[in-house]
């Protein structure tokens, strides 16, 4: 039977909008405003999980993103199902399913609340004792472990919903819309600055927007009515954007922060349709203003983690804003005035107060009298000792404090209760600030960390800079204000304010019981189920970094990262070694400060949008024609072309034979190919191939190594002589921009002094080379009045010609050692004339290869592949390409490493043939090479870089890297494998027509 | 004959922006970096070099945009410009041939894609890591920057008019998520 705590209108709920949601299954009502929090607990729902490690019934504890125990399941079972959701920060909709999570079978009846009578087996660091001893237990505990690690479910479905990233640039980011970031805001803006403004929640104004106490003012109007106002104005300024529901997450150098902007999730879904869901900003802000505002401070007590605990702070926002009681029989426990504040409010709204526990002995502030006048019972210098109800707080036991706080005193004194607000003061939320490198110093009169050294434009202002009350935000944010945007005036300059606020505090970090301490559960961080004891167990055991007592109690990790619980750790430590908070730092706050989703993370990048795909003009006619595709860099290549359901296999030894038997055509358009002018292009290539270029004359090809600097085979490709300073250079499809890039560093950085301009023209053309006994018969079919005999146009060597009016290029070169023209024409006649060629071709059986088969062609030849023959450890040497480095040659780039000690070594690893002795047996690529398998350790000689079927050959032949192999030739070598050993005899790397007969017939 | 083909082959209007590939546009990338360079082009083409970088000018025919110290594209400003022909051979006349600089036909290389509308900027956000907010307002401004992590040069034409070159084998992946990104603005 749920009740209604809902007390009288509350202008920020729309209590005209009912909405109906289910949470463990049952199904409550709350309205338009509500957060999951404010609406259960409106149906007086404070049970709402397990706790991580003891499985002790937790309640919600705060409305904020600080939320340690009222973490749910969202939506469980369907694909926009979300783990680990505080419910402070879910807004209500219509058809919302929540559930809690870590219990089992309910969180009413949990099997693993077992663990809370374990808990002297389950110590701070447990987990890792179980490394330890006995060693061989792990394995047993291993499975418990894991089951039990972790919190939420994971969606196990594709993610539905559409994310997206967005670029910002400002000039300000103000970063919290509470009173100090609203007053920043405006300030910047109306200095004409392009201004951002974001907040976590989905109204702005903080907390002063529901501060209407009768004895506080600014201009002689309450807080709550003078920051509408402000935040109406603000609304209307042109050069400032707000951002609701969006929470930064994490602050970067240089003022880069990444935001998360929540769009849809406070809709009901049938709303969501199309719609990005979350957004991640990425701004990048000239100056960063924060006002992220203060988190209050729990009390470490006995059992202070039972549901219908709160921070005071939490039960005022829940009745001043939501309109939510939280209890009906309230007490509240201090250490400073602000829980009165949660009192004037309960009795505004008549929500019955039992007794006020303050631990300072003689608190006297205007407010603490107003409070008394009110009949209202305050126990000074008493504090709590413990709680009881299981899954509900139903008691207090107070006790008197000793002098100096340590001990308790006198007799115990028992208070009945449904709902205990506590409040231990208040820590500056100084993660991002932290984040952004800041330094923080501590400030000893009320143990606070605040702001120190700031390492970017930026400041923090109001009570995240430790300025906790409306008087002394509203006395410095102006000149704080004036000086960070240098200026001499802002409109809040003279603000008239009139506030009684008393920070007068008395900080004990652990509060005293009854009991001895080893019997008590004061929770410091809630969230990980980190005690008190599990802090002064770590001490004992030698523990004295704060960063290492972090990872050994895991207080102030997970999704919390020490929001509520840091404090008090360090003051444990502290007080427990003897020495100062000051001086014993802050654990790191890490980036995020609130979770995000993958799917922010990822935004669009994913299925199509995952990489960039690049395609050829001949890309349609590939895909009609039902090729396989295969990525090269970002290209999608055809791979080969499959008929009558061959498999890859059967259709590349289709494809060889017939390149080999009449005529193949490929799609070479994805090779780099770079336009090279200038009065010193010779020189130029001179200095990045090997071999010389100066004599090659014009309308003549030639094959090209370009080494990187330590003399290691970096790119190859055929370079072409247009003109007398006009070259066209062509790289691997893989290479062309890094290519591009190296060689015009080279130019910028060192050589500046030849005339040389580089200009990348791949994509300009689309390239069909056509290969086989019958290319020059259907080239001739194509452009009759072209003279292709041997003398006019031999091989390597190029042509100016026209297709049907359209200028061309034909280099008559060749990687697969046939015959073969490669046409070059603007990309958009690319497809067309590739039509043209098939056309033409139609009568020799013209057939289309992809690169499967062009691999295995050039394998036959010997062509080695950039990449996959070599790996930047191989020489042209090793590659037994000695005929192409120049002897003569000054320099260019690699040569002075070819004659170092190492690179002449005669037994490196070099390129050869491999042959199997079974030629039906196909060697793996990648497999390992020996000459004596029995040899232990086996000595690995090296292994194999290419493999393939050849069906031109009717054998299996390989190529391959092995240590000193060029003298191995006739050799035979081992290629273990997983079942069995295969024999292979080394050979010559050329299978095919080593006389190049097939070239140049 | 051989047929002609655009690299995208489509028009996209959604309410706030419009997307449309400008085909057949003539292109040319220029080399040079003396001041001979300089006035020898200035004298063919009519119109001076940019040489204040990231801007572009242009004259009833042609667009120039400024794209390095010593590299600038041109483009005609209308289709299938026939004109555009002797304007090359000229180039090629008193520039490659003079030893002045260099003159490449990038025609096919760039595909140009016109976007018109009043969220083109809202768009470029969802991509692009470049400050469009002094941009936007410069008629000529002209960047080279990353869209949906592609290459691209962006010219502002005119208000709630730009242009993306991209090279032509980016161009349809750059061309649909350019249409799935403005189909939610």
């Amino acid at each position: 039977m749920s009740t209604n705590s809902r007390l009288k209108t509350s202008k920020f709920i729309d209590e005209t909008s009912r909405i109906s949601f289910k949470f463990n299954n049952k199904t409550y009502y709350g309205f338009k405003g509500d957060t999951l929090a404010s609406a259960l607990l409106a149906n007086d729902v404070h049970l709402v999980g397990r706790s991580f490690k003891y499985h002790r019934p937790r309640g919600i504890m705060t409305a904020g993103s600080e939320e340690p125990n009222a973490i749910v399941q969202i939506n469980d079972g369907t694909a926009v199902t979300e783990p680990n959701v505080r419910a402070t920060e879910v807004e209500i909709y219509e058809g919302l399913e929540a559930s809690s999570q870590n219990c089992w079978p309910s969180v009413n009846f949990d099997i693993g609340g077992i663990n809370n009578l374990l808990s002297p087996l389950l110590p701070a660091g447990f987990y890792y004792k179980t490394f330890m001893w006995p060693a061989s237990f792990w394995e047993k505990y291993e499975y418990f472990i894991r089951k039990s690690a972790g919190l939420g479910k994971s969606p196990t479905q594709p993610d539905p919903d559409i994310y997206e990233h967005q670029y910002i640039h400002c000039d300000v980011l103000v970063i919290g819309a509470g009173i100090s970031g609203i007053m920043a805001a405006k300030t910047a803006a109306k200095n004409g600055l392009k201004t951002l403004l974001v907040d976590e929640k989905p109204i702005l104004g903080g907390n002063t927007i529901y501060k209407d106490n009768e004895d506080t003012s600014i201009n002689n109007q309450t807080p709550s009515k003078w920051i509408s106002d402000q935040i109406n104005e603000l609304e209307k300024l042109d050069n400032l954007e707000i951002k609701k529901r969006t929470s930064v997450a994490a602050y970067h150098g240089y003022n880069y922060l990444l935001a998360r902007e929540n769009l849809t999730d406070h809709l009901p879904i049938h709303e969501r349709k199309n719609k990005i869901r979350q957004r991640l900003l990425k701004i990048r802000a000239k100056k960063v203003i924060t006002s992220t505002g203060a988190l209050e401070r729990p009390l470490v007590f006995n059992n202070n983690d039972r549901p219908g605990i709160l921070l005071a702070s939490a039960l005022k926002r829940y009745s001043d804003l939501f309109g939510v009681a939280c209890g009906k029989k309230n007490v509240l426990f201090t250490n400073n005035d602000s829980a009165y504040e949660t009192a004037l409010s309960f009795i505004n709204k008549g929500i019955k107060i039992e007794a006020i526990i303050d631990i300072r002995e003689n608190p006297n502030s205007k407010l603490v009298k107003k409070i008394e006048e009110n009949q209202i019972k305050i126990f000074k210098g008493y504090t709590v000792v413990d709680t009881s109800g299981y899954k509900r707080i139903n008691k207090v036991s107070i006790m008197q404090l000793s002098k100096d706080g340590q001990k308790v005193v006198g007799n115990k004194i028992e208070i009945p209760c449904d709902c205990l607000g506590m409040s231990g003061g208040w820590t500056p939320a100084v993660h991002l600030f932290t984040q952004s490198g800041g330094k923080l110093s501590f400030r000893e009169e009320d143990q606070v960390f605040i702001p120190k050294i700031y390492t970017s434009k930026q400041i923090s202002l109001g009570s995240c800079n430790g300025d906790f009350s409306l008087d002394s935000i509203i006395k410095n944010i102006p000149g704080q204000l004036k000086q960070f945007f240098e200026i001499n005036s802002t409109e809040f300059d003279n603000l008239d304010i009139e506030s009684n606020e008393d920070l007068s505090k008395r900080n004990i970090w652990l509060l005293p019981s009854d009991k001895i301490f080893g019997k008590t559960k004061p929770f410091v961080d809630y969230q990980n189920d980190a005690t008190a004891k599990d802090i002064k167990l770590a001490l004992r055991e030698g523990f004295r970094s704060i960063e290492h007592v972090k990872r050994y109690t895991t207080t102030g990790m997970g999704t919390d990262q020490g929001k509520l619980g840091n404090m008090h750790a360090l003051g444990i430590i502290a007080d427990t070694a003897g020495v100062k908070m000051g001086e014993l730092g802050t654990t790191t706050f890490r980036p995020p400060y609130t979770p995000l989703t993958f799917g922010t993370i990822v935004g669009r990048n994913v299925g199509e949008y995952f990489d960039i795909f690049r395609k050829t003009p001949m890309h349609d006619w590939h895909e009609q024609n039902k090729a396989e595709f295969e990525n090269v860099g970002q290209w999608k290549r055809a791979w080969y072309y499959p008929k009558n359901n061959e498999n890859m296999h059967q259709a590349v030894q289709r494809e060889s034979k017939a390149a080999r038997d009449s005529a193949g055509i490929l799609d070479a358009s994805t090779l780099g190919k770079i336009d090279i002018q200038g009065t010193d292009a010779s020189e130029f290539l001179n200095r990045v191939y090997t071999n010389a270029w100066s004599k090659l004359a014009i309308g003549k090809c030639r094959y090209g190594l370009m080494l990187n600097e330590d003399g290691m085979v970096y790119d190859d490709g055929v370079t072409t002589r247009l003109d007398e300073n006009h070259y066209i250079m062509t790289t691997t499809t893989g290479g062309a921009a890094n290519v591009l890039g190296k060689l015009e560093d080279y130019l910028q950085t060192e050589w500046p002094e030849l005339d040389v301009y580089l200009t990348s023209v791949t994509d300009h053309y689309a390239t069909a080379s056509v290969c086989g006994p019958n290319s020059k018969k259907i080239l001739q079919k194509i452009i009759p009045d072209l003279d292709l005999s041997d003398d006019n146009f031999p091989h390597m060597s190029f042509k100016n010609a026209k297709i049907d009016g359209v200028k061309c290029r034909i280099m008559r070169i060749s990687f697969t050692g046939e015959h073969s023209y490669e046409i070059n024409i603007p990309a958009s006649y690319g497809k067309s004339l590739w039509e043209k060629c098939m056309e033409a071709g139609k009568e020799y059986n013209i057939t289309p290869y992809g690169t499967e088969t062009m691999h295995l062609l050039r394998a036959e030849k010997g062509f080695i592949i950039v990449g996959q023959d070599t790996d930047a450890t191989l020489t042209p040497i090793d590659l037994q390409m000695d005929w192409i480095v120049s002897k003569k040659k000054y320099d260019f780039i690699g040569k002075r490493s070819l004659y170092r000690s190492d690179t002449i070594k005669e037994d490196r690893k070099q390129l050869v043939g491999l042959l199997t002795d079974d030629p039906n047996e196909v060697l793996e690529e990648g497999a390992q090479i020996v000459a004596d398998a029995n040899k232990k350790p086996i000595e690995m000689l090296g292994h194999v870089t290419s493999s393939y079927y050849s069906p031109n050959l009717n054998k299996s032949i390989a190529l391959g890297v092995v240590r000193g192999g060029k003298k191995m030739l006739g050799q035979k070598l081992i290629i273990p494998m997983e079942n069995k050993n295969i024999n292979v005899t080394v050979s010559d790397p050329v299978f095919l027509d080593k006389e190049n007969k097939r070239l140049n017939a | 004959m051989l047929n002609f083909q655009t690299a995208i082959n489509d028009q996209k209007n959604f309410s706030e922006i419009k997307l449309n590939e400008i085909s057949p546009i003539r292109k040319l990338i220029l080399r040079g970096k003396s001041r001979e360079f300089l006035s020898a082009v200035g004298k063919t083409i009519n119109i001076l070099l940019p040489t204040e970088p990231n801007t572009s000018s242009s004259n009833g025919e042609i667009t120039i945009i400024w794209l390095s110290p010593d590299e600038w594209i041109i483009f005609s400003n209308s289709i299938d410009n026939q004109d555009f022909n002797q304007i090359e051979e000229k180039l090629v006349q008193n520039i490659c041939k003079t030893k002045l600089g260099a003159v490449i036909d990038v025609t096919d290389q760039f595909v140009m894609i016109n976007l018109t509308g009043n969220k083109i900027f809202d768009l470029f956000q969802k991509g692009s890591p470049f400050n469009f907010n002094e941009f936007r307002n410069k008629k000529g401004a002209t960047t080279q920057t990353l869209l949906a992590k592609i290459d691209v040069i962006i010219q502002n034409k005119d208000q709630n008019d730009i242009n993306v070159f991209v090279r032509r084998s980016f161009s349809r992946h750059l061309y649909s998520w350019m249409s799935d990104s403005a189909s939610r603005l």
